[in-house]
């Protein structure tokens, strides 16, 4: 079966946040506003994003990101949540085997199954796990976007679009077969690269191979840096050891170790009592 | 039969007390570990049952040290004084260990070379584990990512080490027909004076001056 996607072209976004919206009332992710005598508790951060950073009740953010174009300014809008890595790190070093891969090739995860003890969020080459767990006892749980298949909660089962797909006014986010979505986007990269009233010569496709191959596609503008994304994601180096090193050798090495504890003390038993036997006979 | 203490009770007890922590940190950290950690709350019960062994293994020495801190003091001096009969050890000790001429053996003070060795595995790897389990606890979110995803693997390979030298430990302590005296000195504090005389001759004639001493006083 071949894998699903969401393919967000960034050339359609127009920042208008139905998409969080949405995503909050489908997941039932609402958070709490802070209120004043007759008013909402409101900071100025410095930027229309809000809110400012994903959590545990906010799985995806449209980011606002400005660049000084002469005496006015540029506005980069990102989709910032799960990026659905095929070669995903949090899967790989959860230890209670809570996250895992859907059948459409999604990371998803069984919260009854999360112990909350945060490797995926310190794993995750993109930072977008969140937890709620206590500092002290290490106690919680951890969210963050199933692209709509949590159970009870399953749009994509019932046949439906992601919540956030389904609402977007400008189809900037679309969701489909992701081969497909992959040569559409490559149309559109290119088209924008040559065509049009503006030409973007850096234009790219984000999330074609990174990772093993992402199943959010961004088509971008500029390079992926300008949009906060990481050039060039890796798999973690210490996740690697986890998974290929430390986890199938240890139990070798340590069966090997008492083996040769055990090999050793039969040793020592034989030639104590050879001893014993020739000192026995020689005292005759 | 001449008996010699060996072990104070504070320091039986002491030991003892460190074993069962061990042992709880070692099996709550290896259902993390390997992972066979059961999932939800059993799960984070687990995580927790660990975090609660750490506050013992922190605290019992940080007592033991404050009650007797001579001893103490002793204890890593000790492990980290050597000269020229450990490197005789050295060489002496596989063949001793597989059961050759104990003759062979050069004399050893209170603790031989071995025991030196597992004592600064013990500093050393108690050292690594809390620091790196205190930042994993504290510091997850405060410290960048790849300082935690170091601490987890630095924590992993000290267990792996650690466990090696439990065995080895275990093996030597319960199991091997040299050491026949060693598991119950533990119990009662006391080995025979045969028993300290081969297996640790400086510290033996050491006690027996300080014993002709008191008597010719
Ligand atoms: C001061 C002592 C220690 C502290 C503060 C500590 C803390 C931690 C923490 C915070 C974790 C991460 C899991 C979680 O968040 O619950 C962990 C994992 C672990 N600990 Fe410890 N620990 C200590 C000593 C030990 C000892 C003595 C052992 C073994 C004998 C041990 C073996 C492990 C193992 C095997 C893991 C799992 C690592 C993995 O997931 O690969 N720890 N410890």
């Amino acid at each position: 079966m071949s894998d699903k996607a969401i393919l967000f072209n960034t050339t359609r976004c127009i920042a208008c946040r139905g998409c969080q919206v949405a995503c909050k009332q489908w997941n039932e992710t609402d958070e709490v506003i802070p209120t004043e005598q007759n008013s909402v508790r409101s900071v100025n951060r410095g930027s229309y994003e809000n809110p400012p950073d994903l959590s545990p009740k906010t799985w995806m953010t449209i980011k606002f990101i400005e660049k000084p174009q002469g005496d006015s300014i540029e506005w980069f809008f990102n989709r910032r949540s799960c990026m659905h890595c095929t070669e995903a790190a949090c899967v790989e070093v959860c230890p209670s085997g809570a996250l895992y891969h859907n059948e459409d090739g999604f990371v998803t995860y069984d919260k009854d199954k999360c112990t909350g003890c945060g490797y995926c969020e310190q794993y995750c080459p993109f930072d977008v796990p969140r937890l709620d767990t206590n500092i002290v006892t290490g106690v919680g749980k951890m969210d963050k976007c199933t692209l709509c298949t949590t159970p009870s909660l399953n749009r994509l089962s019932a046949g439906e679009e992601p919540a956030c797909v389904n609402t977007c006014p400008t189809h900037a986010l679309v969701f489909g077969d992701r081969d497909e979505l992959i040569s559409e986007a490559k149309t559109l990269v290119t088209g924008l690269q040559t065509t049009g009233s503006r030409v973007y010569p850096k234009a790219t496709l984000y999330g074609e191979q990174e990772l093993g191959g992402l199943h959010v596609l961004y088509v971008l503008t500029d390079s992926p840096g300008v949009y906060g994304l990481p050039e060039n994601p890796q798999f973690p180096i210490a996740a690697t050891l986890q998974r290929d090193v430390f986890r199938p050798l240890t139990k070798v090495v340590w069966l090997m170790v008492a083996g040769g504890l055990a090999l050793n003390v039969l040793i020592a038993w034989f030639r104590q009592r050879q001893l014993s036997e020739e000192n026995s006979h020689g005292n005759d | 039969m001449e008996m010699i203490e060996r072990y104070t009770r504070a320091a039986r007890w002491f030991h003892w007390l460190i074993a069962i922590v061990f042992f709880e940190m070692a099996l709550s950290g290896l259902l993390i570990f390997l992972p066979w950690v059961p999932s939800g709350t059993i799960g984070m019960w687990t995580r927790l049952i660990h975090r609660i062994g750490a506050v013992f293994l922190v605290g019992a020495p940080a007592i033991f040290m404050l009650f007797a801190w001579q001893r103490s003091w002793d204890f890593i001096k000790e492990a980290f004084t050597w000269g020229k009969e450990d490197l005789e050890w050295l060489r002496a000790a596989p063949g001793y260990y597989f059961g050759g001429d104990p003759r062979m053996m050069p004399p050893q003070g209170y603790i031989n070379t071995g025991m030196k060795l597992y004592r600064i595995s013990i500093i050393l790897g108690g050292g690594v584990f809390l620091i790196t389990g205190f930042i994993m606890t504290f510091l997850r979110g405060i410290v960048p990512p790849a300082v935690f995803q170091w601490c987890l693997v630095l924590h992993d390979v000290t267990f792996i080490v650690a466990i090696g030298m439990f065995l080895l430990h275990f093996q030597l302590g319960v199991f091997h027909p040299r050491m026949d005296e060693s598991l119950l000195s533990m119990f009662d504090g006391k080995v025979s004076g045969v028993y300290a005389k081969s297996h640790h001759g400086k510290w033996y004639d050491g006690v027996n001056n300080r014993d002709d001493d008191n008597s010719s006083e």
